[in-house]
């Protein structure tokens, strides 16, 4: 176990080279010339010609990844083009803002998920699995970013129970606790956990339909255990899997939010994002692309060991 | 919706119980297919939009692009205009049958690419092994270390807009999920007795491909594929609603729900229907490939 | 049941029978906002992060709206005060000016005394000449490119500058050019004393900025928020802000802004989306709209390839289009336009050529060029899905192809972002990029006489280091252009303009569709805006109560 623990550690090194690579080569198959971003109406040549050599752009691309490479491994991702800030202090804060949205929505998405898997597990192939079913495909099947759009009308401009945008009247930094902010986070994170939702259902159904047809299950119903301790079997014998499950969608929900937080003006990497493709600071595209993509590689492995130390039996390449 | 089924459908679980990918085994998914109501209601209703969307031309009651400042906005349920109109005044029914090319096509193309790509590459690394295997795989698995929405937008984000760039980073999203499904069948049909004895006579490597891998990643391959049709569909929608997908005038149930989004609030119904036709075509969807699913899963 | 009622339950979002029924049963009523608080004024943006604070603002117009003439000041500022007239550049931090007349590129400027920074400091001579540094003198200490690159359209044309006494100021422009008090309100004055004291760091200095404006910035979050509080020590008693507080919050999405104000989270959003308004009203809420300096146009390619070079192609286009049906589609938040200015602007001029409705007149015309029913005009526009001033531009594209269609005009789009779309402007049409395009669809200003008129139309002014995309040539025009570039008296520089604006509607040089009104939605609570015909507005007499 340990060797492959380690192993798999290992093998992210050259993954996360690889990452950045694509990460490098995404922003130079762009057509149309980076510097077009930051130059305002109307600039002479000269200005044109000095920001070039300002900004590097000016070096072959093999230069400009190693030297960029060398910078990003200080944990410097270069500065915006738009607002001069360092990169990593503009996506830092977006990414803990995105990982509370994101937290609370497959929190939100377990609840419903686990409900509607646990129903739909025990009554597998009656008329209610089926409608459960049904539901859960809905959460996978949903446009989110349509059904952020239409909960926003109903919850904060018609009923006016819950504001409509942003993360309260401090913003992000006084964040908190209370209902005071966590009334910000309801509508996106309900919105983005139909995602987690339809898929934990799944996964939950699926893990309990096996459980239940394996052997021991069968002996503990001819020792005639109760149904409340079968059902703690079940769990017990779910759960690491239906773990992983959340661990991978908090994963991707880190890339999914972007729909959201754009409807939502969530200030996370999503909206940051947005902005960057729309503004091309490509600094900026680079350096979330880059931190989501690292974020991502790091949540996989961390689901992946703690799997084989919670469940030794699965059998690992 | 889009990342979902792929970290749902498990690349990364090897498929298990291999079965001979016999025409029997084929026709009995397609003898349960059939008698499982859920599917044929998908496929019928999937089916409707597929027709219509090819012969939109002789089954949309007006003209999808005709403007008209004069009638825009009518609502839904009007003698004339069933669904109502857009915001330029423009059939709304028939920009929704329209649409569905577009749509559809958005759903199906980079699906279909990505599986025949990502099915050679699967199937090239499976079978051959070794420093081949570990080449495709490593770079596969690069493309994998991003979240897929992450990855489709960073793309479209940096290409542009445009049907050609948004099938691309479609494509480029799926291969990896399906070039891993047929490395691990096709590693495990190399491992098969028939298939060292085939070797051990000396047959061609592309015959014993062709005669005893292909046939059996065929199966997980369509049914993993399947499933990524919706995802397909709601990410390109998602897309273009972000407008980094279909440019206009293209009626395009994700652009649609776009522009008429800034209508939401003088005619919310009108504004949503995109929204449920995108919906419904990707439960359909969903839905069958499930079927699919436990159709080939039952043991014979 | 009737088939609507049951397509609404259908749909599941009968938002009004929600709404009522919420009403109803009393929910709703205790609102989730905080709501509004005497003094705070919040507003918001469509920009999407908080404009740069150092002094020169970035993202365009909005960001000197709030960024810019709220924290600082310029020798030169535009009078925002009347809605009745186009705004106009009066003295600021300069009183008073005169020209040369020997040589008409050496201008004098006499400062106001007694005027401070928000950190105490005085603003002098010193002051000013350090912020030319600031900006155009690459090896000062305090040279900021990112600063350079926001006034490079503002200071183009300033040569040199140098300090007569404490509080008099000498400017040489590169050629004569009376445009230049225009010019000078767009750069702004930033305290040297604050950028010593943070470490000379840019960075640190936008946390902490220091100017002389009527607002000082007590905070912001990048993309979030920025909270700017009075300054009562004002030099200007007239326009010490009457709320305590301005809070901007940027918020890219049209129906998002809309939300934020109808559920009581912002008291002022820019640019509501016109079908919104019905619904604002509704909620009483206040619809402020007037002319400015803006329009939504075509520039065209007078290159070998393109229809438009022949101006009866050019004229039939621009007749072609029914702007009423737009101003429709734009819910009344729109103006047809006449011409590059509209009718009322000083240099309107008395064209001949009447832009309006007319498809039977623009088939003649055709017709007269050479084409027809069964040989149409093929033409391929750029355009853009969103962007500043770009008012709905998917929409209108679409509408506007169906109308040329109706004369025989086939359209084709290329549509890019708006950052791309700008990039390729700045090309020019006879770039490789552009190869094959006949126009742009990019919202132009026409606040002052070279970005509006002379920029886009003298053959010397071609992009970048003009506006001219197209490759316009016209001798009259170059004439005007170099007159008026010499006018140092306004109403005589104003009548050459209107010579020059009429002369480039008879020749239609771009095709001219509608002026933006400017809109913004406020709640009831929000007194004392006047709202001018100008890209700026001034926040300082608002209140909220």
């Amino acid at each position: 176990m340990l060797v492959y623990i380690l192993r798999r550690i290992l093998y992210t090194v050259p993954i996360a080279m690889g990452v950045s690579l694509v990460c490098f080569a995404l922003i130079h198959i762009a057509p149309g010339d980076p510097l077009s971003a930051i130059i305002p109406e109307g600039a002479s040549p000269d200005t044109v010609a000095q920001i070039r050599v300002a900004y590097g752009f000016d070096r072959p691309l093999p230069v400009q990844y190693l030297k960029w490479l060398a910078h990003v491994a200080q944990g410097d991702f270069g500065l915006s083009i738009m607002t001069q800030r360092p990169v990593l202090a503009e996506v830092a804060p977006a990414l803990v803002n995105t990982l509370t949205l994101a937290a609370a929505a497959v929190l939100f998405g377990f609840v419903l998920g686990c409900l509607l898997g646990v129903a739909s597990g025990y009554l597998a192939g009656r008329p209610t699995d089926k409608v459960v079913t049904a539901a859960s495909i809905t959460g996978v099947s949903i446009p989110h970013y349509w059904l952020g759009m239409v909960l926003m009308v109903i919850f904060a401009v018609n009923l006016n129970l819950l504001p409509a945008t942003g993360m309260g009247e401090g913003g992000s930094g006084t964040f908190g606790l209370g209902w005071d902010s966590l009334q910000y986070l309801v509508l996106p994170a309900l919105t983005l956990s139909v995602i987690p939702a339809g898929i934990i259902a799944r996964s939950v159904r699926g893990t309990i339909a096996e459980v239940r047809k394996q052997d021991f299950m069968q002996t503990l119903h001819a020792k005639g255990l109760p149904g409340r301790r079968i059902f703690v079997h079940v769990v017990k014998n779910a759960l690491p899997s239906v773990l992983a499950v959340m661990g991978l969608q908090l994963a991707q929900l880190l890339g999914g939010s972007i729909l959201v937080e754009t409807v939502f003006s969530w200030p996370g990497t999503g909206f940051l994002l947005n902005n960057a493709i729309f503004t091309r600071d490509l600094p900026v595209l680079q350096g979330t692309i880059l931190v989501l993509a690292m974020f991502f590689v790091l949540i996989n492995l961390a689901v992946d060991v703690l799997q084989t130390v919670v469940d030794p039996r699965i059998k690992r390449a | 919706m889009p990342q979902t089924s792929i970290a749902l459908a498990g690349a990364d679980a090897p498929a298990k119980g291999r079965r001979p990918a016999t025409r029997s085994f084929w026709r009995n998914v397609l003898r349960r297919l059939l008698r499982d109501p859920v599917t044929m209601t998908c496929f019928t209703i999937l089916l409707l939009i597929v027709l219509a969307a090819i012969f939109a031309p002789y089954v949309a009651p007006h003209d999808p692009y005709r403007t008209s400042m004069a009638r825009r906005l009518i609502a839904p349920g009007d003698a004339r205009y069933w669904l109502g109109t857009d915001e330029l005044g423009r059939d709304l029914l028939s920009r929704l049958i329209y649409g569905g090319r577009l749509s559809l096509f958005m759903g199906f193309a980079p699906v279909l690419m990505a599986t025949a790509i990502g099915g050679a590459l699967g199937v090239i690394a499976g079978y051959v092994g070794g420093a081949m295997n570990m080449l495709i795989m490593r770079v596969i698995d690069v493309f994998y270390a991003f979240p897929s929405v992450l990855l489709a937008v960073a793309i479209s984000g940096v290409l542009g807009a445009g049907i050609g760039n948004t099938i691309f980073s479609l494509t480029l999203v799926f291969i990896p999920p399906v070039a891993r499904v047929a490395e691990s069948v096709a590693t495990q049909m190399r491992m098969q007795d028939f298939v060292e004895a085939a070797r051990a006579t000396g047959a061609a490597n592309w015959r014993i491909v062709l005669a005893h891998v292909v046939p059996n990643v065929t199966g997980p391959i369509l049914s993993y594929a399947s499933s990524l049709i919706s995802v397909s569909i709601v990410l390109a929608a998602g897309l273009s609603f972000l407008g980094l997908g279909i440019t206009p005038p293209e009626p395009e149930w994700g652009l649609m729900l776009n522009t008429l989004r800034q209508s939401i609030y003088v005619a919310p119904l009108n504004a949503v229907l995109p929204g449920v036709m995108i919906f419904i075509t990707s439960m359909c969807f969903n839905l069958m490939s499930d079927g699919l699913h436990s159709a080939m899963d039952v043991k014979q | 049941m009737n088939r609507r009622s049951f397509m609404q339950l259908l749909s599941g979002v009968s938002l009004t029978a929600v709404s009522l029924t919420a009403g109803e049963l009393g929910l709703g009523l205790g609102s989730a906002q905080a709501q509004a608080k005497p003094g705070v004024l919040r507003v918001a943006m469509t920009a999407a992060d908080i404009p740069l604070t150092t002094g020169q603002p970035s993202q365009g117009a909005e960001g000197i709206r709030f960024m810019g003439i709220t924290l600082y000041d310029g020798l030169t500022r535009w009078d925002l005060s009347k809605a009745d007239q186009a705004a106009q550049v009066i003295p600021d931090l300069a009183e008073s000016w005169t020209v040369d007349p020997k040589d008409q590129k050496v201008w004098t400027f006499k400062l106001r005394q007694g005027v401070t920074f928000h950190d105490g400091s005085e603003f002098n001579a010193d002051a000013v000449i350090w912020n030319f540094d600031k900006l155009m003198k690459t090896d000062a200490p305090q040279f900021d490119q990112a600063q350079a690159n926001q006034a490079a359209s503002y200071d183009a044309n300033i040569g040199s500058w140098r300090k007569i006494d404490d509080y008099t100021v000498e400017i040489a422009t590169k050629r004569v050019d009376a445009v230049l008090p225009y010019n000078l309100a767009g750069l702004f004055m930033s305290s040297p004393k604050r950028w010593e004291e943070v470490g000379k760091d840019w960075g640190k200095f936008a946390e902490k900025p220091s100017g002389t404006g009527p607002w000082i910035l007590e905070s912001f979050k990048p993309r979030e928020r920025a909270e700017l509080i009075r300054n009562p020590n004002h030099w200007n008693k007239a326009r010490i802000p009457k709320s305590d507080r301005l809070v901007l919050l940027p918020m890219p999405d049209a129906n998002t802004r809309v939300a934020a104000l109808l559920s009581g989270q912002v008291d002022w959003i820019e640019a509501p989306p016109p079908d919104a308004v019905p619904r604002l009203k509704q909620q009483k809420m206040q619809i402020v709209t007037n002319l400015y300096p803006h329009v939504w146009p075509f520039q065209l390619s007078f290159l070998e390839d393109s229809p438009f070079k022949d101006v009866r192609v050019r004229k039939a286009a621009n007749l072609a289009i029914d702007r009423e049906g737009l101003v429709k589609l734009l819910g009344g938040l729109a103006a047809p336009a006449k011409g590059m200015v509209d009718e009322k602007h000083p240099w309107f001029g008395k064209p001949t050529f009447d832009i309006k409705y007319d498809p039977e007149g623009a088939k003649k015309l055709l017709k007269e060029a050479g084409y027809g029913p069964d040989k149409p005009v093929k033409a391929k526009f750029i355009i853009s899905p969103s962007g500043s001033g770009q008012m709905l531009p998917l929409p209108m594209n679409e509408f506007i192809k169906e109308n040329f269609k109706d004369v025989g005009i086939d359209l084709e789009f290329e549509v890019l972002d708006w950052e791309a779309l700008r990039a390729r402007r700045r090309l020019g049409a006879w770039a490789p990029e552009n190869k094959g395009r006949h126009g742009i669809n990019n919202s132009w200003a026409y606040w002052d006489p070279d970005i509006g008129l002379i920029g886009t139309a003298a053959s010397f002014a071609k992009v970048p280091g003009g506006f001219n995309w197209g490759d316009f040539k016209d001798a009259k025009v170059d004439e005007l252009s170099t007159k008026a570039k010499a006018a140092f008296e306004p109403a005589e520089q104003n009548k050459i303009l209107a010579d020059l604006h009429s002369h480039i509607v008879d020749e239609a040089m771009w095709i001219w569709v509608v002026h933006d009104l400017n809109p913004r939605a406020m709640r009831p609570n929000v007194k004392g805006f006047v709202q001018a015909q100008s890209w700026f507005q001034d926040l300082t007499p608002v209140t909220v109560s």
